[in-house]
């Protein structure tokens, strides 16, 4: 008799919850996207460090970071995607006419207004987590600028120079001491360029007679790989050239056996 | 229009022909592409003449190279030494007969470079200083300078490469001196008529093997934008290449 | 219906309006006389001028290829319509009947036709033609880049190849759907008989067509070495071949102001009774969406391009920070145009798909004002989001921030496209058509696409990522792996209405999986050598890089041979395919009513709508 009574009822959001949940559909695609959110998680910690070269500053680490935890936590949303469209294409019908028709569902609120609001958190995380790294390198910069070493960059076609004007040296090779924060002032001879220095995590575009500043502290020793990446013509591929990142006592002595030479090499 | 669907295995005979055909078609264009960009540069192999002690203490063998740079390829076919000139472009300067240098690893190199061409001012005025050579000097018809006046430049030889973990960095980069409107003006009359010209002379030890670039900072693109259009921007005449060879 | 004939029908007359010029002609005497136009200007401009000063060549250069279009446009007959108006008269009637291509067969595909049913073929087969040519653009790339050393080809083509591959790409994709199903198709979708300017419609393609050539010829004039971005001042001390580019942007942006003016106004004013703005079929809206966003944009690079050619012949110096200009100003001119006009790409490609997807899951599309509202929001922030491309500029650091909000933002409307979509299939039983792979194929391309734009635009991530193939391989993710998969997804579902046959299935399926795991494999490895720190449009690398880069051709030798067979298929079936039913995917939009091949206005009797298209399903229990 009680049975009877509670069947006569609608069901309750939390019966309608349990009764979703029972469905093999609904579990099939919860094991799904269980396994896709891994399978990206996975791959975000494991591709980015595994693929990108030697970490030589935290501007670098930052941006590392910021790869490997936007990949996990974009994560569960390729796996709800994922699990829906797998779900759905295990469950296909093959042939030369169509199926059956679905249920006709027009819309759901309840999820559009859900999806659009994980949407909108998500966003918010990567902004602010975006934002507060921005900040930090903007502060360290300002706060580090007095004691920097300044390196003055131009970028010819297709060659970098350097100038060190506080050591009056000028190379064509970029060595820095390790855990001084350095300061690049680079322009253009002609066209754009774009100075990376690839294991320093930091970039701008050399512009004809505007400066352009980047800061970053190298905070590791390691070979520095320097290239453009502005298409700048002909011999763009070929202006790369390399740079170390050395003790303190090793950048004194690299500059004064340039010193000894004249200042040039 | 036949209204017949051809059999299957006619349809997967047209499919495989369509196939080869296709991929016939696309090599075809690489293969042209290969052609008419194929490396233009005619090679010049560096000589071996004995040995030499480089600054190090160490023994090497000694070899030489020697090229041009000419005010246009016109003057430098006309001196019969520019192998490629077609006259296509007779207001581009170039470096001849030869923009391919094959040099031996491990090996002490002397380059001679006779320039007949005038010259003006660097973008970069770092290129008017002489770098990565012995002793960090260049002879400029004899004397032993380790820069010029970065306004007073012909042209400059600046080789470079890729930075990789298989081959090893060599980087020279020497100006070369211009030549005066005095020195100039029997050629600017008459375009058979070179400048004496000035050599400069300057040598390198080549690491191992491995394939760099040269190209001149000298502006001399003519009235394109800082001087690196035409010219500059056109492989084989103000860049080329420089290959270490083994043994 | 199997008894369709295939051969064009025409129950009227044959109109031959004798003694009218316009019977003469055709894209035979285009040609001709944009020849003459095009010699006639070179020879008269380059007399007395020294040609051996670049701002003569280029001047020279440039008036010539203007020119040549507008010459054409003169041989085709296009301008004797609007000659007429000018002596106060106009085509008449029979004239304008002819003009339409009725009963002409063949022959109308090379006329100025003002049947929106040919424009759309024209297009179809301009769009093949065009991916064909950037495609091989692209073979030769990964050919070069598979060993390190730059063997196939000098830096100089090198440059070249990425930059025409890329303007060709770019110009293919924005008309890959709008083009042909924008035409053809979308008319009939709304009920309407025929476009609202049907000769704007035979003018849009013609002008486009013009460009074609004009490209071609930049390989030429020594190629360009910009990339298609066409830096400023890269792009002011280019080589003769910029002209080219040049050129067939300014007649290009013609082309798109023309036919999204008018592709706007046809779905504004001429649905069919009944058609509320709640029952257009999503594909008819996402296109409208993308022309009206492309209208605003494309003028904005024809402007950025004008001042590129006075630079360069008559050397202002808009940008030459020697004489007060700035590269910033092309850059930003550049970029107002360039990132909406990824959305305007993508959005008619979802847009496809979402039509697709409901006819193949046999359920109403999940959420049709979530979709309107995704294409709408991503329209609107994609006017705001431009300087992203500028973080690692130097221009206006202090802007980043600003910017990155609106970018990032974008990916809420984003969602929302993704949601209509898998909502559609949730709880789906998918009929696996060709069609339908697509989906699916598109919801993981996309995913990647979108998961690392979301990366790149963060700006201490980009500090990184900027100007390097990590770059490239995200925006192949979007704009092949998304757009042109949902273009090729329709090119198979409207193939039978366009052509009244069906496509090769088994050739089909080769193509799409050669294509679909071909693509993943290349652009995967792009995204590694990306990570690694290889810069893009490299004609040479370091060896560090030549894993990535042997993966990454690989991919392209498999997508090429897809590609191939999937033109193959095109081709044999368009000839020798099974005979098409009336609607043989059983959907319910209005294409579907109409036999093949379509009367010349569409419908005998205009339609009445009483519910939007997607009336699948049956209630849930």
């Amino acid at each position: 008799m009680v049975n009877h009574t509670e069947e006569l009822l609608p069901p309750t959001p939390g019966q309608r919850v349990s009764k979703f949940l029972s469905r093999k559909d609904v579990r099939q695609t919860f094991i799904l996207g269980a396994f896709f959110t891994i399978v990206f998680v996975v791959l975000g910690i494991w591709v980015y460090p595994h693929w990108m070269p030697n970490v030589l500053s935290k501007e670098m680490q930052a941006d590392e970071d910021i790869m490997i935890w936007f990949t996990v936590i974009s994560a569960p949303i390729a796996g709800v995607i994922l699990a829906i469209a797998m779900e759905s294409f295990l469950n296909m019908h093959r042939g030369d006419t169509p199926p059956e028709d679905g249920i006709a569902m027009r819309t759901h609120t309840p999820v559009v207004i859900i999806w659009s609001s994980v949407s909108v958190l998500f966003i918010i995380l990567a902004l602010v987590w975006g934002m507060v790294s921005m900040n930090t390198d903007a502060v360290k910069a300002a706060t580090d600028a007095p004691n920097a070493l300044v390196v003055d960059v131009t970028g010819s076609q297709w060659a970098w120079s350097f100038n060190y004007p506080a050591q009056n040296i000028t190379t064509h090779t970029l060595n820095l001491p390790v855990d001084r924060p350095v300061t690049f002032n680079i322009i253009s001879a002609d066209v754009n360029h774009s100075f990376w220095p690839v294991q320093l995590g930091v970039k701008v575009d050399a512009n004809r007679l505007t400066t352009t500043v980047i800061h970053t502290t190298p905070d590791k020793i390691g070979v520095l790989d320097v290239k453009c990446a502005e298409l700048c013509g002909l011999y763009h591929a070929y202006m790369e050239t390399s740079g170390q990142v050395e003790s303190t006592t090793d950048f004194n002595n690299w500059v004064s056996s340039i010193q000894a030479q004249g200042g040039t090499q | 229009m036949a209204s017949s669907t051809p059999s299957k295995t006619k349809t997967a005979v047209g499919a495989v022909i369509a196939l080869v055909l296709g991929i016939a078609v696309v090599a075809g264009v690489g293969f042209t592409l290969h052609k008419v960009s194929a490396d233009p540069q005619p090679k010049e192999y560096a000589t071996v003449h004995g040995t030499i002690v480089g600054p190090d203490g160490k023994t090497y063998p000694h070899a030489f190279i020697a090229d041009g740079v000419y005010p246009d390829p016109i003057g430098s076919k006309a001196h019969g030494n520019c192998a490629t000139c077609d006259g296509g472009h007779p207001s581009w300067p170039s470096y001849g007969p030869y923009t391919h240098f094959v040099l031996p690893a491990h090996t002490y190199v002397t380059m001679t470079l006779t320039v007949y061409d005038s010259g003006g001012s660097l973008n970069n005025p770092y290129f008017g200083r002489v770098v990565g050579t012995i002793g960090g000097t260049a002879l400029y018809d004899g004397v032993a300078q380790s820069s010029i006046d970065p306004n007073n430049v012909e042209h400059t030889f600046t080789l470079h490469g890729l930075p990789t973990t298989t081959q090893d960095p060599l980087y020279v980069s020497v100006p070369l001196p211009l030549n005066t409107d005095k020195e100039m003006a029997a050629y600017n009359n008459d375009p058979t008529k070179l400048p004496v010209g000035h050599k400069v002379t300057f040598s390198f030890i080549t690491a191992g093997a491995g394939n760099y670039v040269w190209n001149c900072e000298y502006p001399c693109g003519d009235t394109t934008y800082q001087g690196f259009g035409a010219v500059m921007g056109q492989l084989g005449y103000m860049s080329g290449k420089v290959t270490v060879v083994n043994g | 219906m199997t008894t369709l004939s295939h051969a064009p029908v025409s129950t009227r007359p044959i109109p031959n309006p004798k003694r009218s010029l316009i019977t003469r002609l055709n894209m035979g005497t285009g040609i001709i006389v944009g020849a003459i136009f095009c010699w006639g200007t070179y020879y008269a401009m380059r007399a007395g001028r020294d040609m051996t000063d670049s701002h003569n060549v280029n001047k020279v250069l440039l008036a010539s290829m203007l020119m040549w279009s507008f010459g054409f446009l003169v041989g085709i007959g296009a301008l004797i319509g609007p000659f007429r108006w000018l002596i106060g008269k106009d085509l008449t009637a029979e004239e304008q009947l002819y003009l339409a291509g009725d009963g002409q067969g063949v022959k109308r595909y090379f006329k100025y036709c003002t049947d929106h049913k040919v424009v759309g073929i024209q297009y179809l087969v301009g769009v093949m033609t065009m991916l064909g040519v950037g495609g091989t653009m692209a073979m030769m790339i990964r050919t070069n880049l598979a060993t390190p050393g730059s063997h196939l080809v000098t830096p100089n083509v090198y440059n070249s190849l990425v930059g025409l591959h890329g303007i060709t790409m770019i110009i293919a994709m924005i008309i890959v759907a709008t083009g042909p199903f924008g035409n053809y198709i979308m008319p009939i979708m709304i009920g309407a008989r025929d476009m609202a300017f049907p000769r704007l419609n035979a003018l849009s393609w013609w002008v486009l067509f013009t460009a074609i050539p004009v490209l071609c010829s930049a390989w030429f004039l020594g190629g360009i070495p910009t990339g298609w971005t066409a830096y400023a001042p890269l792009s002011d001390q280019a080589g003769p071949g910029m002209n080219a580019f040049l050129a067939t942007i300014i007649i290009f942006a013609v082309s798109t102001a023309v036919a999204g003016m008018n592709i706007t106004t046809t779905v504004i004013a001429m649905r069919a009774k009944g058609m509320k703005w709640n029952r257009v079929p999503i594909f008819v809206v996402g296109a409208t969406i993308s022309v009206a966003l492309a209208i605003p944009a494309f003028p904005t690079f024809m402007l950025a391009m004008i001042q590129t050619g006075m630079d360069r012949t008559i050397a202002t110096g808009f940008y030459d920070a020697n004489v007060g200009g700035s590269g910033w100003l092309y850059a930003n001119l550049f970029w107002i145009m360039g990132h909406p006009e990824v959305y305007v790409i993508l959005i008619p490609g979802v847009a496809a798909l979402m039509e697709i997807a409901p006819v193949f899951v046999r359920k109403p599309l999940f959420s049709y004002n979530a979709a309107i509202a995704g294409f709408a929001g991503i329209a609107g922030l994609s006017v705001l989001v431009w300087a992203h491309h500028m973080y690692m500029s130097g221009w206006m650091p202090s802007l980043n921030g600003p910017f990155m909000i609106t970018t990032e933002f974008i990916s809420v409307p984003t969602g929302l496209l993704f949601l209509v979509l898998v909502g559609t299939l949730w709880r789906g039983r998918p009929w696996m058509k060709l069609p339908m792979l697509s989906v699916y194929a598109f919801l993981w391309n996309f995913l990647i696409g979108g998961i690392t734009g979301v990366y790149l635009s963060d700006v201490p991530a980009d500090n990184y990522l900027h100007g390097s193939m990590f770059v490239t391989a995200h925006f192949h993710y979007t704009l092949m792996g998304a757009a042109f998969t949902g273009a090729m997804a329709g090119l198979v579902y409207w193939f039978p209405k366009m052509t009244g046959r069906m496509l090769n299935e088994r050739a089909g399926y080769i193509a799409f999986w050669l294509i679909q795991i071909g693509f993943n494999v290349l652009f995967l490895g792009m995204f590694m050598a990306g990570a690694q720190g290889q810069p893009r449009r490299v004609a040479d690398y370091a060896f560090v890089y030549e894993h990535s880069n042997m993966i990454s051709t690989a991919g392209a030798y498999s997508v090429g041979i897809g590609m191939i067979t999937l033109l193959w298929a095109v081709v044999h079936s368009w000839r020798n395919g099974k005979i098409a039913p009336m609607n043989p995917w059983g959907a319910k939009t209005l294409e579907w009513t109409v036999p093949y091949p379509v009367p010349l206005e569409n419908f005998d009797v205009e339609p009445i709508i009483t519910s939007d298209p997607y009336g699948y399903g049956k209630a849930a229990n």
